[in-house]
């Protein structure tokens, strides 16, 4: 069979890969889009089941997913498997690498927080002197966030809040019950904001429905499933990339496929782990570093309330903001909300007292989890661990990722402000507490293919294109500089779009 | 394009064959539980007679829901641990063994054996406040990580939802499960 010559060559399927197709595909330029996961029939291959009807009554089958707490025996067929998809890290500073391979990507089961970064985030160094700028700001990206939001049916509530900009949502006016009002109450009696969280709304807001249909329609779009890509490769003559090297998931027969321009978009380490084990893009030696993430601190305080009546709210960064006035720099927000019981393992009791406590406090738990800013650090990096490689014989990460006091010391300020909100809001305290998961298990993985203005200290351009080759771009999350304490896929979305439109606007010049 | 059409052009699964105007009936087929009793192979004796006394003063039966026992719980978790990392193995071997020599130091008898006042002078480390980092000292250890997986073996069993059920409409124990994909 001839093979058909695309314009553009998309590597992954989820939020970046699938923002790229949508806008590619409708300025007319083919592409192909090849995913390390399989294809499937969102509704055939799920189903309504009980959990007893599962082989470990939902427990799981044990040491399956030793880093990936978010899989349950429901989901499990959905996270990478981990035999099959190792990596390394030195036992004093674990990650927990966490992926989905499957058309959609992360995008099929993500949280869906969708918050616009600020120029708190783009121009960080110019606020507080830490780090690198982006080499663009707010203004810059705002009008791709205008387009991203309906596109992923973004709900909330306009707030003029400087530090999460409003966008174009789907008006959430949605009540809270008394107890939740009068912990937003408080906070904002203190000077700390809330507002509605912001999501993406529907049954599944995924690229699998939002993104990839209307690319399809468009009949310039080609997805292949189960195309693990090894390399990418370069023409020697020119430098510039021409395909790549993949390998099929379930025959692990070796293919290559070509295009004029490469898009890679696997998700933030798995996009640098292929430049790494191509050899490209870096000559300024920082491919690979400046990890980072948000780090949480779940159910930072769990407390009971007076009375039920539940209610999300979310408190956006607040500290920080004009000047210096903590023992950190940057800051951390907080989904909280009421409802629901508290789990059976905040109450020091068991047997019949327990099920009575249980029972007593239905409807009437409060929780809030902390998510904070990470500062971007060279010392936090990854690597290509040659003794470690995936089922596909391909060369897998060693990551080194650690916390310093910075987000230690966030993390308390946040434990010590919930808990005193909770009093102050008549809460019977349960638990507080300041421990942070282990880096990376946030998903929310940043950094390690950075843009920049300077060749030398980053990797991509602001238009998310490599310094040294001009027909590959990287469009998720390792193209960020900064993350703040806003969840990225929002932003991530609206790189693609934009990396897209300088794309399609240079191809039509004959620059690429 | 619809999201329907869209999956089927992605998949390009053939038309499932016609079976000459056939219906096929719908066979509903049980769970192992129902028609045979578990054979335990990970506790000892005396661990299998410690855990289920555990299981029952955690978990009993209360104003007909069925507890632990009912719901087979320490003979779904003899069957879990059996399979589970050696670290876990070891915390419920030595929190049981723990739980039994100190009955018999202090009552010359098993835990099983204990009654309702003695058994709770051991289990102590249950009234304490929960949390974030596990207890240091193994039995507290142990019977935090063995509190959570009895409730959690009970109220996912067929026995306590198919009762629990009958009441709430949102005990229903389902959820949507993913198909492992070849």
């Amino acid at each position: 069979m001839a093979t058909t010559p695309y314009d553009v060559l998309i590597i992954g399927s989820g939020a970046s890969g699938g923002m790229t197709a949508h806008t590619l595909t409708k300025l007319g330029i083919k592409c192909l889009m090849l995913d390390a996961g399989p294809a499937f029939d969102y509704e055939k291959d799920r189903s309504l089941r009980a959990v007893y009807d599962l082989p470990y009554r939902g427990f799981g089958k044990p040491g399956r997913f030793p880093h990936i707490t978010q899989a349950s025996e429901f989901t499990a067929a959905i996270w990478a498997d981990e035999k099959q998809n190792p990596y390394s890290y030195d036992p004093k500073d674990p990650y927990y690498w966490v992926r989905i391979r499957r058309i959609g990507g992360k995008t099929l089961v993500w949280g869906r927080a969708s918050w616009r970064l600020s120029d708190l985030e783009f121009k960080a160094k110019d606020h507080d002197g830490f780090g690198d700028n982006w080499p663009i700001r707010y203004a810059d990206l705002a009008p791709y966030y205008d387009r991203c939001e309906p596109l992923l049916r973004v709900s909330g509530r306009k707030e003029g809040l400087p530090q999460i900009p409003d966008g174009v949502f789907l008006e959430d006016n949605s009540p809270v019950g008394p107890a939740v009002a009068r912990f937003i109450a408080e906070a904002n009696k203190r000077g700390i904001p809330t507002t509605k969280q912001r999501r993406a709304q529907g049954t599944l807001a995924s690229s699998m429905n939002l993104l990839l249909p209307d690319a399809m329609a468009t009949g310039n779009l080609t997805i292949v499933p189960n195309a693990v890509v090894r390399e990418i490769t370069v023409d020697k003559k020119t430098g510039l990339v021409n395909g790549v090297n993949f390998v099929d998931r379930r025959s692990k027969r070796e293919l290559h496929a070509k295009a004029r321009v490469l898009v890679v978009g696997a998700s933030t380490l798995e996009s640098t782990r292929l430049l790494l084990n191509s050899g490209i893009a870096n000559s300024s030696g920082m491919l690979g570093r400046y990890l980072f993430d948000q780090f949480y601190v779940k159910n930072t305080v769990q407390a009971i309330t007076p009375e039920t009546g539940g209610g999300t709210s979310y408190i956006p960064r607040f500290t920080n903001l004009k000047s210096k006035e903590k023992n950190y720099l940057r800051g951390y927000a907080v989904d909280f909300g009421g409802g629901g019981t508290p789990d059976p393992k905040y109450f020091p009791l068991y047997g019949e007292p327990l099920q009575k406590e249980l029972n007593e406090h239905r409807g009437r738990g409060f929780n809030a989890t902390t998510m904070g800013s990470v500062l971007p650090r060279y010392e936090n990096y990854v690597r290509i661990d040659k003794t470690v490689v995936d089922a596909w014989a391909i060369p897998s990460l060693h990551i080194q990722a650690r916390y310093t006091d910075n987000e230690f010391n966030m993390a308390k300020d946040a434990m010590n402000t919930l808990a005193e909100l909770c009093d102050a809001s008549g809460f019977q305290l349960l638990e507080k507490h300041d421990k942070m998961v282990p880096p990376g298990e946030s998903i929310h993985e940043l950094g390690t293919c950075r843009m920049g203005d300077n060749p030398k200290t980053s990797v991509l351009n602001q238009w998310n294109q490599a310094h040294d080759v001009k027909n590959l771009f990287v469009v998720d999350g390792s193209s960020f500089v900064n993350g703040g304490s806003q969840n990225p896929t929002l932003t991530i979305t609206a790189l693609a779009m934009r990396a897209s439109e300088y794309m399609a606007e240079q191809m039509r010049k004959g620059d690429l | 394009m619809k999201r329907r059409s869209f999956t089927q052009s992605l998949l390009a699964l053939p038309a499932a064959p016609a079976l000459l105007g056939q219906e096929i009936p719908k066979i509903d087929f049980s769970v192992p539980d129902a028609g045979a009793e578990p054979v335990p192979h990970f506790f000892t004796a005396p661990q299998l007679a410690a855990v289920r006394r555990l299981s029952d003063l955690i978990l009993p039966s209360i104003n007909g829901t069925p507890g632990a026992l009912e719901a087979r719980a320490p003979e779904f978790l003899d069957f879990l641990l059996g399979q589970s990392p050696a670290d876990r193995k070891a915390l419920y071997r030595n929190g049981l063994d723990a739980l039994n020599a100190t009955a018999r130091r202090q009552y010359a008898k098993g835990f099983a054996d204990l009654d309702a006042t003695q058994a709770d002078a051991l289990l102590a480390p249950l009234h304490k406040n929960w949390t974030w980092d596990a207890p240091t000292d193994p039995l507290a250890a142990f019977l935090r990580e063995a509190k959570a997986d009895v409730l959690a073996a009970t109220v996912n069993s067929r026995e306590w939802i198919s009762v629990v059920s009958q009441r709430s409409r949102g005990a229903s124990g389902t959820s949507i499960y993913w198909h492992p994909i070849e």
